[in-house]
């Protein structure tokens, strides 16, 4: 084995605001990765969305060089992990690149449930944890009972966990030194055949292809040959790098490192991730264990608002998947809509991102409609299929049975919440599992239809707990349920992207909280307009948008017409965002409306 | 872009001049208006619109004025011989043998009507009274300086100086009107039999004071109901509706502003006006607006036109529309091309659609909106919005 006793690869596990891009941009800082000019906040929440949101979507590295105490200079690869709960999926990613990960957790907060998923994950994957204790200087701060919360819930020994505050610095160097001690380096060859594990790939419109790779084994330069294994094609190597942050090109990435290839690939199919890069004369050379295909959770219909834009929606689309394997697209066509295409998505951040970076990054006006979890229906033949669109489930009399997914979700919260959190599941039709009472919070189960943990119950946990609940689920199976095809109406006619699946018993409040809804959001137009909710041929709700009584400008004087116009192009543009379904304009929000029924 | 401009005619023409001071600025006004200085400087401001009708003769092309409107601001702030003097450089320029009517904005107000009788005498011959309301409730609101009693004696003041011509400016969809009190000021305006009321909704508009600070308009509904038992007032009074807020006896419509809706020409004259001519020798249509601060328009600081522009096809039909369609009436249709230079060709898809959707009558020889049409004319008009 080569000497790769200066490198150190992790991760950081923590909850969204527990303060991990705030200890991210201490280390850069501490390593003079960035000048102080240079250092603007958070600096590896690169996308814009990412800033914008204050989270993290997509794994992104830097390297840092740190002179330690022992006055050696180690190379410190820092893989960022998302920390959202539509995203574990991604961490999972991350740490295969790592030996170690730090779990940072708020000493005055203490654990929360996707940390303790991720936890999980990365002790699975043989990483070596280590507890940080960030925010010590908050007066709220109890690092003992958060310690053995740790000890508690995840199991592993907190009595090594390093104190720190990121915000002002304090123990920063501690956590740098606790690490290069406690983490290994990683094990490689540098003498061997090439072998680099593709952690993720994206598309930039001047280089092709880049992918960040972790190497195991070998080394690669650039105008080396080179072979994505799963693709059998071959590439000239046009340079390699690492980001500190800022991208760098090197001469060379070894055994043990971690980096980016540029490798002139244009089809952005060229380098999926998870896949296994070895040197063209190599081809030999075993392929890696991948990563494992999440499925999606949550599936909605998205169709452009022009027609026109079909082609270059599907681009997008296809060039996200690239680096994101959890995107599920198939075409779908509608009579409401149009061509779309029906996606799968990990939850609904994950949905509200993806449609926010084709329309912002792609240009591209959507209409969303409302999401669907994937229910298993029982043909009364006994075939068995799998509904993603509520338009698609069969007539009712070929149906023996409906069953909807059930999940498991593990919520960690103050007990001073804990009632509310009772509440709120047994509300979404819950049941619980387990209730376990530890140090500064309440660890709960519950078992839950997952459509009713999909769409809001992220949100609603939080503002139930004033921000302190947690939450982590997983699909336990599916289970019969008695379900039903909500039809909405307009003007008549049955609108098919308007579809959705819900429980017989809440048909009636749900209709009629959709059709007011509805009738909420289309805007009053020149005629009258029905807006029924429907059980098959029963109508359980119905609402009129009255007609407009008029539209049209008062006063006009002739001498300066350039106000009349700009109103009149206004006008024009709000209808862009709005699809005409009938002789009705029906504005994209409309299509989401169920989403929004809890609003006040 | 360039386009055909086969057919091309000069249309006639008009003078719009503009006349920038009130003595205060109302709260829904989004014109160019300034609050006047305790003496305006009339005769500065005179030799600064004749250097400029002498700048744009160019414009002129040696035709013959058909309509002259004078608007603001506060036109009446202005004295006679302001404008006995302006008509008189005017005739010296232009031909005014076709000049038939000549408006002047005025409000009610003492000092204003003190000067109705001199306005007569040299020229005007129709007075466009900004009455807005009756209600002194309302008129307060508005931020009128005027109040229901200047309004009534305004109006007879004016038919005692002479005119015989005279329009009624009323709002509606004012803050808090019922629809009983709407009926109740076109009642009193009527009342005074003048020919011809522009009845129209107030807007709030933005850069105004209502804008920043919005009043609370009457609903959707109690606008609709508003217009309707308005309109049947005004019909049953015996006038005619000629365009969607003009109201008047057959033959007293205002003929400067019915050019406008038929995509006449006009000149403009004075801070902030806005002028459209036909060029005829290079076949294209330009619009062209002063510069709006009155101390610049008079110092000639920069050029007393602030910008032009020669319309392309796609503005042009759509401001061809957006004018002719507010007529009752109409247009013919053999004015598509004579006054854009356009084929009407050109439009016949959305001709074809609005039609068949009961929004445009099926009158292959004139452009009009159906009833059902004016009423949504903005959903109309949105049709030709390239």
């Amino acid at each position: 084995m080569s000497d790769l006793s200066h490198i150190r690869n992790f991760s950081i596990i923590a909850h969204i605001d527990h303060g991990k891009s705030t200890l991210a941009d201490r280390f850069i800082q501490v390593c003079e990765g960035l000048t102080d000019r240079e250092m603007a906040e958070q600096v590896l929440d690169s996308m814009d969305l990412e800033r914008e949101r204050g989270i993290t979507i997509k794994a992104q590295s830097v390297t840092l060089k740190y002179r330690a105490k022992d006055g050696n200079v180690y190379e410190l690869n820092f893989i960022d992990t998302p920390g959202h709960v539509d995203f574990s999926y991604e961490v999972s990613r991350s740490l295969k690149a790592c030996e170690g990960a730090l779990l940072v957790v708020d000493a005055g907060q203490g654990v929360e449930a996707q940390s303790v998923a991720n936890c999980y994950t990365a002790m699975d994957q043989g990483l070596e944890v280590i507890p940080i204790l960030n925010k010590i200087d908050l007066p709220q701060a109890d690092p003992e009972k958060v310690m053995s919360e740790i000890e508690d819930v995840i199991g592993i020994d907190a009595s090594g966990a390093v104190p720190c505050s990121a915000k002002n610095g304090t123990g920063v160097e501690d956590v740098l030194e606790a690490l290069i001690h406690r983490i290994p380096p990683p094990q490689g060859e540098v003498d061997e055949a090439l072998q680099a594990l593709i952690i993720d790939s994206w598309f930039d419109n001047y280089q092709g292809v880049v992918s960040l790779v972790r190497v195991m084994h070998g080394s690669v330069r650039k105008g080396e040959k080179v072979l994505v294994k799963s693709t059998g094609k071959s590439h000239v190597v046009d340079k390699v790098g690492y980001f500190n942050p800022k991208p760098t090109t090197i001469p060379e990435l070894k055994a043990g490192e971690v980096g980016f290839i540029v490798s002139g690939i244009k089809d952005i199919k060229g380098a999926p991730v998870g896949d296994t890069i070895t040197h063209a004369n190599t081809p030999d050379v075993a392929q890696l264990e991948g990563f494992q295909k999440v499925k999606p959770q949550v599936y909605a219909g998205i169709f452009p608002v022009s027609s026109d834009d079909y082609n270059a929606f599907r681009d997008a689309l296809e060039k996200l998947t690239l680096n994101d394997a959890s995107l599920f697209f198939e075409p779908e066509s509608s009579d409401a809509l149009g061509f779309g295409f029906r996606c799968g998505f990990l939850g609904m951040l994950h949905m509200e991102i993806i449609q926010e970076r084709v329309e912002r990054e792609y240009g591209i006006d959507l209409i969303t409609t409302a999401p669907t979890v994937v229910y298993e229906v029982v043909m009364v033949d006994g075939s068995v299929e799998y509904i993603e669109n509520p338009s698609r489930l069969p007539d009712p009399a070929e149906i023996e049975e409906i069953r909807e997914p059930i999940c498991e979700a593990n919520i960690l919260v103050p007990q001073e919440f804990l009632g509310n959190v009772i509440a709120l599941c047994e509300e979404r039709r819950g049941s619980q599992t387990s209730m376990n009472f530890l140090a500064t919070q309440v660890q709960v189960v519950y078992e839950l239809p997952m459509s009713e943990v999909v769409l809001d119950f992220f949100d609603r946990l939080k503002s139930a707990t004033r921000g302190y609940a947690s939450l982590d689920y997983q699909f336990q199976r599916f289970q019969a349920a008695n379900l039903a095809r909500l039809d909405i109406l307009i003007n008549g006619d049955r609108v098919d992207s308007l579809a959705i699946v819900v429980h017989r018993e809440q048909a009636h409040s749900k209709g009629r909280a959709l059709a007011e809804k509805m009738k909420e959001l289309i805007p009053r137009q020149m005629f009258d307009i029905a807006i029924q909710a429907a059980i098959g041929n029963h109508v359980v709700a119905r609402q009129t948008v009255k007609a407009l009584r008029k539209n049209v400008t008062a006063k006009c004087y002739g001498g300066d017409v350039s106000r009349k116009k700009k109103l009149l192009q206004k006008q024009k543009e709000g209808k862009k965002r709005m699809k005409q379904v009938g002789n009705v304009e029906v504005p994209q929000e409309a299509f989401l409306a169920v989403l929004r029924v809890n609003d006040d | 872009m360039t386009h055909a401009s086969e057919g091309l005619q000069a249309p006639p023409l008009g003078l719009y001049l503009h006349t920038p001071w009130c003595v205060r600025k109302c709260p829904y006004c989004d014109f160019n208006s300034h609050t006047a200085p305790t003496t305006i400087p009339e005769n500065d401001y005179l030799s600064a619109l004749i250097e400029d009708l002498d700048a744009d003769r160019d414009e002129l092309d040696g035709r013959p004025l058909q309509s002259l409107f004078i608007g603001g601001g506060t036109p009446s702030l202005m004295s006679a011989s302001f404008y006995e003097r302006f008509l008189d450089a005017l005739s010296r320029r232009v031909d005014l043998s076709q000049l038939d009517e000549i408006t002047l904005e005025a409000n009610p107000g003492t000092v204003e009507e003190a000067r109705f009788r001199d306005f007569r005498r040299v020229g005007i011959n129709r007075l466009s009274l900004g009455v807005q309301s009756f209600d002194p409730g309302h008129l307060t609101r508005l931020g009128r300086i005027h109040d229901d009693s200047d309004a009534r004696r305004g109006v007879t003041t004016a038919m005692d100086a002479g005119f015989d011509r005279i329009n009624l400016d009323l709002m509606h969809g004012l803050p808090g009107q019922t629809p009983e009190q709407a009926v109740s000021d076109l009642e009193t305006a009527l009342a005074f039999n003048t020919g011809h009321v522009s009845w129209y909704q107030l807007t709030i508009e933005p850069n105004t004071a209502f804008y920043s600070d919005p009043p609370p308009l009457p609903d959707d509904d109690t606008l609709a109901s508003i217009q309707e038992q308005g309109e049947a007032v005004l019909y049953g009074a015996g006038l005619q509706r000629y365009e969607i807020s003009a109201w008047g006896r057959p033959g007293e419509e205002c003929r400067h502003n019915l050019n406008y809706w038929r995509f006449g020409d006009y000149l403009a004259l004075g801070a902030g006006a806005h002028g459209k001519v036909t060029r005829s020798g290079s076949g294209r249509v330009r619009r062209y607006w002063k510069t709006r601060q009155p101390g610049d328009y008079i110092n000639r600081i920069g050029s007393r036109t602030a910008g032009r522009s020669e319309l392309e096809a796609q503005d042009l039909v759509l401001e061809f529309m957006l004018n002719a369609l507010r007529l009752s009436e109409g247009v013919p249709a053999s004015f598509f091309q004579a006054r854009t230079g356009l084929p009407l060709s050109r439009i016949e898809d959305q001709l074809r659609q609005l039609r068949a959707h009961g929004l445009l009558a099926d009158t292959p020889d004139q452009l009009v909106a159906t009833e059902r049409g004016r009423c949504y004319l903005n959903e109309v008009l949105e049709a030709f919005v390239p």
